[in-house]
């Protein structure tokens, strides 16, 4: 019987921002500080309150690069109770971030595998279900709701039409919604304690068979005429003589 | 060229049916419930999917069932087919690119365009892949045309169990056809205030809609009223702000607006630099001010 949970969640340090490269004016993410993607802060959150409530463990597993280590230490500070960061990542490759994931969970003993069901910077939304599809393990996918009983997972999938609520043996793989939960911010003893939890570093030996070829990589130009009324009354005269026009009244 | 559309919906399957038309001959798969809706708009053939329609792994089973023959296998980018179309790469062993709005053929592959780093960036990538979400909403939904080949399959060999299926509330309209939209964001601060918003709206003829927050969070709005990477993608002739911030996946959402007009207290919102028309101010001075004026 299970008595507790074995949660691993998956975490994505991801650019805090873009800058335009001086050189190209294109797009750059480089010397950008890495900050937690924004859904996987809420897995990280319903891990450990699943952990919380069933007692367990729950653990942080990464694909990366070194300058993921403080994303890593504030999903510990959170309160995961270890992490792994696996080094080798060499930009946005969802089947290969899949494998490499599932490669390395295989060897692991689990409950629950958690994600974000999308990153906020790629925002493909593939490497749970290619985990899940790896691992032959039953996926509830974009979870507003989860709950543990004995040795199944119950959910609710947020879809656009409708929800589902799903059923799955354990172990499972999960991914949640930005509504699941609001992810806590850990304390400054938190912070501090964290340090001296594990946090374990290792290599990855990824290959990419990938076709895919960048032909452009460019800031969509807005061509708005952002003629902006500070002047309220104004502004409103004005606006209103261009719904007006636009009405055609 | 071939391409085979699953979607769990007739309405989608439809707008993409337009989007890909003159691209190549197309096939359908659709839940048998949908399946009729979408069985005379000129799909050879209509993939009418019965038994665990809703379980990710026996759908993506099914249509994966029904492949061959086919060049490419498209999914609107839903929260649903967002699940079964990486499983569907993975039995094929066909790469996937994810969220496209572009797609052309050539030769020894597809050009596709989509965003990247939230939005803030537009890539345009040639690749060998076979399986592509799509964005939603990118066309109008396909007209009557000849009628289909229906043929049944069944999805089966799941890995959960579905319990329930709960409908959500309907919206009273589309906005993607909306012509004219007012939308609200956070800076509305309470419910009470749509009262005003509709008022604007009734002048203008347009239809509300909103950002995540009130949609999805604070549920002001019915949720099929989000505009944005994760709502919907709209492009009515006047889209009108109201209060939100212009966050760059509020932004992907209403990008192809023609005319935008945003207010706000904040002179340094973003969404400043996204309008053409702007004012500085309160939502509740501003609007009752323009209604007045459009009486
Ligand atoms: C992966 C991901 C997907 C997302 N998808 C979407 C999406 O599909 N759609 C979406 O909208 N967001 C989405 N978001 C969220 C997005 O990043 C923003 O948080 C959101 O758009 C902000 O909504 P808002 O503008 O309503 O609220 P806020 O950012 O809080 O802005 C409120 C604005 O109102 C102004 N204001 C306050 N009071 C008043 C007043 N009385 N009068 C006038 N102005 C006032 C303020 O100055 C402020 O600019 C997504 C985020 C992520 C990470």
């Amino acid at each position: 019987m299970y008595v507790a949970l074995n949660i691993l969640v998956f975490l994505k340090a991801i650019p805090e921002d873009v800058k335009e490269d001086p050189r190209t004016h294109g797009p750059t993410v480089e010397g950008v500080k890495l900050k937690m993607d924004d859904i996987s802060r809420n897995a990280v959150e319903e891990a450990i309150r699943l952990k919380e409530k069933h007692g367990g463990r729950a653990t942080g597993i990464t694909f990366g690069s070194d300058a993921a280590t403080l994303v890593m230490k504030e999903a510990l500070a959170m309160g995961l109770d270890e992490g792994v960061l696996i080094k080798g990542y060499a930009g946005n490759n969802p089947s290969l971030t899949a494998s490499v994931l599932a490669e390395r969970v295989s060897r692991m003993q689990w409950d629950l595998l958690m994600f974000g069901f999308s990153s906020a910077d790629s925002y493909t939304a593939q490497v749970p279900p290619m985990v899940s599809y790896m691992l032959k393990r039953p996926l509830i996918g974009n979870a507003v709701s989860l709950r543990v009983e004995g040795k199944t997972v119950k959910g609710v999938s947020s879809y656009e039409d409708y929800n589902v609520a799903y059923e799955a043996e354990m172990p499972a793989v999960i991914s949640v919604a930005q509504e699941i939960n609001t992810p806590r911010i850990p304390t400054l003893l938190q912070i501090m304690a964290a340090s001296k939890k594990p946090l374990s570093v290792e290599q990855a030996q990824a290959q990419s068979a990938r076709t895919l070829q960048v032909l452009g990589h460019t800031f969509p130009m807005s061509q708005r005429k952002r003629i902006i009324f500070e002047d309220t009354n104004k502004g409103v005269e004005e606006v209103a003589a261009v719904l007006r026009q636009v009405l055609g009244k | 060229m071939k391409g085979l559309i699953y979607s769990e919906s007739a309405q989608r399957a439809k707008e993409l049916m337009s989007f890909l038309k003159d691209q190549m001959e197309l096939d359908l798969a659709l839940p048998e419930a949908e399946a009729v809706q979408a069985s005379s708009n000129g799909a050879s053939r209509v993939y009418a999917i019965y038994g665990d329609v809703y379980e990710p792994f026996a759908v993506a089973s099914a249509v994966v069932s029904v492949f061959d023959g086919h060049d490419y296998l498209f999914v609107p980018a839903t929260n649903f087919g967002r699940q079964v179309a990486p499983i569907a790469a993975q039995l094929i062993k066909a790469e996937m690119e994810s969220e496209i709005f572009y797609f052309r053929p050539e030769q020894d592959g597809a050009i596709v365009r989509r965003y990247f780093y939230g939005g803030k960036t537009l890539l345009e990538e040639k690749t060998g892949a076979k399986v592509f979400t799509v964005m939603t909403g990118l066309a109008q939904p396909a007209q009557q045309g000849s009628p289909s080949e229906v043929i049944r399959v069944e999805a089966k060999g799941g890995l959960s169990r579905v319990l329930q299926i709960s409908g959500k509330q309907k919206a009273s309209a589309d906005i993607t056809k909306a012509d004219i939209i007012v939308s609200v964001g956070r800076g509305l601060g309470k419910k009470e205030g749509l009262e005003l918003v509709r008022q604007l709206a009734s002048v203008l003829g347009a239809e509300v809609a909103g950002s995540r927050p009130v949609c999805s969070d604070l549920h002001w709005l019915d949720e099929d009223r989000q505009v944005g990477l994760t709502g919907k993608r709209v492009r009515p002739r006047v889209y009108v702000a109201l209060g939100i911030s212009g966050q760059i996946q509020h932004i992907v959402g209403m990008r192809d607006s023609k005319v935008v007009i945003a207010v706000n207290k904040d002179k340094t919102a973003p969404i400043f630099q996204e309008c053409d028309y702007g004012i500085v101010g309160d939502i509740y001075e501003v609007v009752p001010k323009l209604i007045e004026k459009l009486k």
